[in-house]
């Protein structure tokens, strides 16, 4: 590993892990390459976070910058992207960024706080993109210390019909961010294994995926595809019905406790966490704790009622929920108006 | 009835979709919306306009289907669900079984073709299996006025009422069902869309307004003049829905900003002047709505409203539980409505006042 003459703290912190981690396969990133940082670029990120954390939205000519340098890092991360304890597990967010900003007061700043977030980002919300801007700028700015997979909302098809395309066209005045943005959603790791023991991932199983090295054989590069395994890890959710079963979303399936146990023990895991579905507690276990839902997004829509939460696992894989409320709004939206196109 | 006669499904493929906004149907239909937009310029809910003997039925029939909702009443229950209540499928279920014999018995003879726009006047209502209701539904309110009008039952100088008596009672009807029966949004766009629900009554609304000697786009903004005006415009109306809904619920009397929850209302109110929104309104209902796919693939084409040339026929029994075609040759539009269901806004308001009277507490939530 080598170290520039200005060396962001997360380098430091990595080296010590390295240290008393249990051996070579400890690091996070071990099959990753190592991201250049250099000072200006360090310089450029912090600005931009501390720009995102006043929920102002970056230029186009920034966001443009910011998704090139996402792109050379993201590539790098593997479809199951492993991952150390101690972590944070998050789930859906969509928008609501002052209650993305209430989940880091809550589970401790990031670099602080190692962070693995398990994809829906934007829509529905008014905030999706400073939210995602900030976390993919977080994600560029501590690589090893924040995790973001992909949900079945990083896709241009649906988000143009739940809200991120309009926004986007509000913001902007084009859909040039939102094809950046979308462009980028492509190279999202799909999945996270925490520790070898925790499996982290949007949706749910797939009937084509019966060993997580399966799903390391995919191409996920590509727009989530309206069936096959991708769209199922990215859609599917768990049932108490037993088996598979057809989804009334209309992509991926349901999964039956049998489904999971036999994953489980296949792959020799503890658990798996998933978001995807509004739960009114923040987390819901199902299939007698093999499976989690975690949701993130408190009073989801400003309407459902829910409470939110994230998942702590320690060192030890012990497990802790942390539950919130959603945070209050400031007064008056910061977006100026503006005539839409069809009243000039 | 014949099954010939039942209006059903075609477009599934943007191919489709093309053939469908180059048609003969798609202009007629589109003429009609204007026809119906030109007829209540510069006129107010209560302005005193022609009233023919159809007008008068079809308030009559609307004023039935008010009172199925009174047959039909949710169940106070101990679920604390926000999504839509059950009970909306009952109340659908009657109107789609008596609707057979009121409209027959009150505006049009029983032959095959002018039955079938039944279906039309049926969902009108919202989806019976997802109980929600989106501005799909409303144009099938649209295409039912329009097979009367075909059948020769309702006459140009007949718009102007059925727009300030007839739509106005439907909106009225559903106002109610959207607020007894929690419906849920369909195909949302978050904070994004225009309305949870509707499109024309902005449609209709901004016609109303476009002459207005002093009333200004802003105006929605105007607490008081809305609340003065709801009455006789429908854009007002509208405006003051949504005010009602999206409000914290133990500050009712704070007024969130419509910056806050509709944005695009918002930036709409920042046009020039009423005309320019209603000329707007009819490009947008081309693009946002009739140009839709999600929506269109729940178009129905039967013997008065034709199905363009070239669109080929499916089997209903290809659809599934969500109402359309799921197939590889289809494009798969499951985000459009297969996608994860949210309540209503009037659902959280409502749960959370039930629940204040219940704890006589309140912890802060924002709304959209």
């Amino acid at each position: 590993m080598e170290l520039d003459t200005d060396v962001p703290m997360e380098d430091v912190e990595d080296l010590k892990q390295a240290e008393t981690g249990s051996g070579p396969d400890a690091s996070p990133h071990n099959n990753t390459k190592k991201s250049d940082l250099n000072p200006s670029t360090v310089g450029q990120l912090d600005e931009w976070i501390d720009k995102l954390s006043k929920c102002e939205p970056l230029s186009e000519t920034d966001v443009k910058k910011l998704c090139d340098m996402a792109i050379d890092v993201l590539q790098f991360e593997e479809n199951v992207q492993p991952v150390q304890v101690p972590v944070t597990i998050c789930g859906d967010v969509h928008g609501q960024f002052h209650d993305l900003i209430e989940l880091f007061k809550i589970g401790g700043p990031c670099p602080d706080t190692n962070y693995l977030f398990m994809g829906d980002y934007v829509d529905r919300g008014y905030y999706s993109v400073e939210t995602v801007s900030y976390l993919v700028c977080m994600k560029v700015r501590y690589p090893n210390r924040i995790t973001i997979l992909r949900g079945n909302h990083e896709s241009r098809q649906i988000t143009q019909v739940y809200g991120f395309y309009d926004e986007c066209l509000r913001k902007y005045g084009s859909a040039t961010v939102w094809k950046l943005f979308t462009d980028l959603f492509d190279y999202f790791p799909i999945t996270a294994l925490v520790d070898n023991k925790v499996f982290c991932l949007h949706g749910g199983l797939s009937p084509m995926i019966e060993t997580i090295d399966q799903v390391r054989e995919l191409n996920r590069i590509q727009e989530v595809p309206h069936e096959g395994p991708m769209c199922d890890l990215l859609w599917s959710d768990p049932d108490d019905r037993g088996g598979w079963g057809i989804s009334p979303r209309g992509a991926g399936f349901t999964f039956g406790q049998d489904i999971s146990e036999q994953f489980n023990h296949t792959n020799d895991l503890s658990l798996i966490a998933r978001a995807h579905q509004l739960v009114m507690e923040g987390f819901s276990w199902s299939h007698q704790e093999s499976v989690v839902t975690i949701f993130s997004a408190p009073n989801y829509c400003y309407r459902c009622g829910n409470q939110a939460a994230i998942m702590e696992v320690d060192e030890q894989h012990n497990r802790q929920f942390l539950q919130y409320d959603p945070s209050v709004r400031p007064g008056e939206p910061t977006v100026t108006r503006k005539t839409p196109d069809y009243f000039l | 009835m014949s099954e010939a006669h039942v209006p059903v499904k075609r477009v599934v493929s943007p191919a489709d979709l093309e053939k469908w906004i180059d048609s003969d149907t798609y202009n007629n239909l589109l003429q009609f919306v204007i026809d119906l937009q030109d007829s209540v310029t510069g006129l107010t809910n209560d302005s005193e306009v022609e009233i023919s003997e159809t007008t008068k039925k079809l308030v009559s029939v609307l004023e039935t289907v008010d009172g199925y909702i009174d047959k039909h009443p949710v169940v106070v229950e101990k679920d604390i669900s926000r999504f839509g209540k059950i009970e909306f499928r009952d109340f659908y279920d009657e109107v789609s079984i008596e609707s057979k014999n009121f409209l027959k018995s009150l505006i049009y003879p029983d032959t095959p073709s002018s039955s079938a726009s039944n279906v039309y006047f049926n969902e009108s209502w919202g989806n019976r299996t997802r109980i929600d209701y989106g501005s799909g539904h409303e144009l099938n309110f649209i295409c039912f006025l329009l097979c009367l009008e075909k059948i020769g039952k309702l006459q140009k100088s007949d718009f102007a009422a059925v727009i300030l008596k007839v739509f106005t009672k439907y909106m009225a009807v559903m106002r109610r069902i959207q607020k007894i029966y929690w419906l849920e949004p369909a195909g949302s766009h978050g904070v994004w869309g225009l309305d949870d629900y509707h499109f024309l009554p902005f449609l209709f609304g901004s016609s109303q307004l476009a002459t207005h000697p002093f009333m200004k786009p802003k105006s929605i903004h105007n607490v008081e003049l809305v609340e003065m005006y709801h009455s006789k415009y429908m854009y007002f109306e509208c405006i003051n829905f949504i005010n009602s809904i999206k409000t914290l619920p133990k500050n009712q009397d704070d007024r969130l900003s419509i910056r806050w929850h509709s944005p695009m209302l918002d930036d709409i109110s920042s046009a020039k002047s009423w005309q320019k929104i209603k000329e707007g309104m009819i490009k947008m209902y081309k693009v946002e709505v009739l140009g839709k796919l999600p929506i269109i693939q729940h178009f129905m084409f039967g013997t008065l409203i034709v199905c363009p040339d070239g669109i080929e026929e499916h089997h209903e029994h290809e659809e599934d539980d969500c109402g359309h075609v799921h197939t590889q040759e289809a494009v798969n539009t499951w985000g459009d409505c297969c996608g994860i269901k949210i309540p209503s806004a009037i659902a959280a308001s409502e749960s959370l006042k039930l629940q204040e009277m219940q704890h006589q507490h309140h912890k802060p939530v924002p709304f959209d």
